[in-house]
């Protein structure tokens, strides 16, 4: 219901303005299908996706991985802590720029900012997690003699799993944003490329229809992976009920 | 210094008694299961003139196949002398000892660990919860569902392997604890209050269910309590503990034959003259 | 208290360790188009504060201006995505509602936002405003909302025993189960609207520090580029150590008995 109301509300909006400036939704859906139905838009949303993930794969692994050591060892917390403060506190944009400015048009700049941008965020996310795991189930583990292997595997990570979770949705999601943000400004090639030359030509219909085909895409993806995956994942808990 | 897990094969000497009477009234000397002797933990203290005394100069022997309660007000570091045993807190001075079965090869002690919470993996299944310790103390596999289809019939849960522990009550998540406990064959069973967070009913059904465990199992085992009743129900000896700073003060035996039954008068009888003792103590240290 | 010394010389070894990675680097490319010195920016910094900046503006109004329009539109976006991500956990009509629209505003991408901001709010503070509340206020609220799922069930219900209202349920038996996940929204939405209102800044928004670093950067000077960055961290870790990690040791105080690393 919502949903459609939301449709009316647009397209009410969308009369008072030029197309190009602000399409309604029949207007947008045109631009879209005219994307949808270039060939060599999927080259283009390639080149995107395959930045992406090679940034969101090494950034969770990076990313979980200090974060597990940074809540389970305090001089690592302690040591590391700035690094992972300064990176998150440097913008996307400099990053971009700098990439590019050190390794030049190439695949190695989107991805390096992706990387140096998400993983922190990914290394917080997981060590605010490990300071949220109960202790009482630690120290069961270490009565009944678990070794480290065992108590990672089912001690550790079954209590970190909401916050590996909802690092994995955020870290694709942030991944595929700065994907863009870096190909605005630096490679040349892909989808943020697109929206910078509409951007330039004042064409916020086809600006809009290139950012929403993309924007399709990367749901699709959330939605084939993480809501099946978090409902067998989490199928133990009980609802908070109101 | 950690707690030394000594093991050997022969029978040692019968342990130690402290005050009270002699348990065996005849038959041989029981093997020694656990062994401590003067006892001391601190815990360091910055700032107070001296360390905060945890535990003071704790002698204790629990003999095998027996069930020794330790009696105290809550605080009283029961739950750490129970942490030490089981080798997870470290002590300052004096020897703690514990003994595999003596009817079996010589190696480490198996130690089960009934907390007052039952402390499952809520993300696990039942028998994956038990599979966990199963795996931690190397049990082969090929044993795997044997023991649990045994112990969690012990517990009168058979037939709940696949469900998950939120699903189940609070005593039912404690039979889970104890069959857990059990499925490692221990040699030891060392149980840290474990009914105090049940409401009476269940604890009182959990306590009957445990004396029938015994009867079939016999572990040997060491029951932590705040609830003097509960201790003379269940126990062949108990050891009474008071506070600030934690020292076992008495010893007593309790010779009343099993299967026992709480409106027993023997057991009442006893628990009326335990008391005065128990409490003016306790009472008096504050 | 050899524990809290002991962190402080880590974190100071840490940052000592990073200008001496950046230094080495610097030595090594020996191009000071390409990446200058620690040394060289640090003075490039200090003479900043000296000299007025294009627009005649001192660094002291740049700093100011920018750090503005990140409180305002910080505190906006963490109110509003907390009061949503709330709402959407304790009320299953809300959750229906929101979860329509909440994806479609955590997947449109940043730059789409400034880009649309800018093409209809013109180069203006509304504009900035507007492109991080759409960005950041979705990814707190999901996180609060993710927090409220894992919330413990069991306490809710003993506050509704006691007739605890809503506003006391709240506060006490929900709000400190969702510390971690509001702390973690925290301090990646104030890094976000950082980044944002840089990126604003960068397009032509009036003064500020993204408006200087893109100036310099346009100007090729590298030295004054980096100097820009660097003041952006100062700043940043200046904030999280007089804010943040403060915020975080009161909000937390009744975990310390049951964190993984123990104090043992």
């Amino acid at each position: 219901m919502t949903f459609v109301a939301a449709i009316v509300a647009w397209k009410a909006i969308s009369l008072f303005f030029y197309p190009v400036f602000f399409p309604g939704p029949a207007v947008l859906l045109e631009r879209m299908a005219e994307v949808y139905g270039n060939p060599g838009s999927y080259a283009i949303f390639g080149q995107t996706l395959a930045r992406i993930f090679e940034g969101f794969v090494i950034s969770m692994l990076l990313g979980t991985a200090l974060g597990l050591v940074m809540g389970l060892k305090r001089s690592v917390e302690a040591f590391f802590d700035s690094w992972i403060m300064v990176l998150l506190t440097v913008p996307s944009i400099c990053w971009a720029f700098l990439s590019v400015l050190w390794f030049g048009i190439s695949e190695t700049a989107p991805i390096l900012t992706i990387v140096l941008i998400v993983f922190p965020y990914v290394s917080m996310n997981i060590w605010a997690g490990t300071k949220a795991i109960q202790r009482d189930l630690v120290e069961m583990g270490q009565v009944y003699k678990a070794d480290r292997a065992l108590m990672l595997r089912k001690v550790l990570i079954p209590q970190l799993m909401p916050y590996i979770f909802s690092s994995l949705r955020i870290a694709l999601s942030l991944s595929w944003k700065i994907a863009l943000v870096a190909e605005a400004f630096g490679v040349g090639s892909g989808v943020g490329q697109q929206l910078t030359y509409w951007f330039q030509e004042t064409r916020v219909d086809m600006m809009l229809a290139w950012g929403v085909s993309f924007m399709i895409v990367m749901v699709l993806i959330d939605l084939l992976v993480f809501r099946t995956w978090a409902r067998r994942t989490f199928a133990w808990r009980p609802e908070v009920a109101v | 210094m950690t707690a030394q897990h000594a093991y050997n094969a022969q029978r040692s000497a019968t342990a130690p008694i402290i005050a009270g009477r002699d348990v065996r009234a005849g038959g041989a000397a029981g093997a020694s299961a656990i062994t401590i002797e003067g006892l001391t933990k601190k815990f360091p203290a910055p700032g107070a003139e001296q360390d905060f005394v945890v535990l003071h100069e704790i002698s204790l022997s629990v003999d095998e196949g027996k069930f020794v309660s330790i009696v105290g007000p809550s605080g009283c570091g029961k739950s750490t002398l129970l942490n030490v045993i089981a080798g997870i807190e470290r002590y300052d001075s004096g020897a703690v000892a514990v003994h595999p079965r003596s009817d079996r090869a010589a190696r480490e002690p198996r130690i089960g660990y009934v907390f007052q919470s039952p402390r499952l993996l809520n993300w696990l299944t039942v028998e994956n919860n038990i599979h966990f310790v199963l795996e931690a103390q190397n049990v082969p596999r090929s044993r795997w569902r044997d023991l649990v289809a045994k112990n969690l019939e012990m517990v009168g849960l058979a037939g709940q392997e696949r469900n998950y522990p939120l699903n189940l009550s609070g005593g039912m998540q404690q039979r889970v604890a104890i069959a857990r406990a059990l499925a490692i064959e221990p040699d030891i069973l060392l149980m840290d209050e474990p009914f105090s967070h049940l409401d009476a009913i269940t604890a009182r059904k959990l306590r009957f269910d445990l004396m029938e465990i015994l009867q079939r199992a016999k572990p040997t085992i060491l029951f932590v309590t705040h609830d003097l009743s509960e201790a003379v129900f269940l126990s062949d000896s108990i050891y009474m503990m008071s506070t600030k700073p934690a020292r076992i003060f008495k010893r007593v035996a309790i010779d009343i034959p099993r299967p026992r039954r709480p409106e027993d008068s023997e057991i009442f009888d006893l628990e009326k003259t335990l008391t005065r003792d128990f409490f003016s103590v306790v009472e008096a240290s504050g | 208290m050899a524990g809290r010394l002991e962190d402080i010389a880590l974190r100071v070894a840490s940052i000592a360790v990073l200008l001496l990675f950046w230094w080495a680097a610097a030595a090594a490319i020996n191009d000071s188009q390409v990446l200058p010195g620690p040394w060289a920016v640090a003075q490039t910094i200090v003479q900043d504060f000296g000299t007025p900046g294009p627009e005649g503006e001192s660094a002291f109004f740049d700093i100011g201006i920018t750090l503005a329009r990140i409180f305002i539109a910080f505190a906006a976006s963490m109110v509003a995505g907390i009061g949503i991500g709330l709402a959407m956990g304790l009320n299953r009509a809300c959750e229906r509602a929101l979860l329509a629209v909440i994806p479609l505003m955590l997947t449109m991408p940043t730059i789409l936002m400034v880009f649309l901001a800018i093409m209809w709010f013109g180069y203006s503070q509304a504009g900035a405003l507007v492109a991080v509340m759409a960005v950041v206020t979705p990814f707190v609220a999901v996180n609060m909302f993710e927090g409220t799922r894992a919330m413990d069930k069991s306490l809710a219900q003993m506050g509704t025993t006691f007739r605890a209202s809503r506003s006391l349920l709240l506060r006490k038996i929900y709000l400190p189960q969702l510390m971690p996940y509001i702390f973690s929204a925290f301090r990646y939405a104030f890094g976000q609207t950082w980044k944002i209102v840089a990126l604003a800044e960068t397009f032509g928004l009036k003064f500020g520090i993204g408006y200087m670093f893109f100036f310099w950067f346009q100007q090729f000077n590298i030295a004054q580029t980096l100097a820009w960055v660097m003041m952006f961290v100062i700043l940043m870790l200046a904030l999280e150590h007089l804010v943040f990690a403060r915020l975080e040791s009161r909000a937390f105080a009744w975990r310390s008995a049951s964190s993984a690393q123990g104090g043992r």
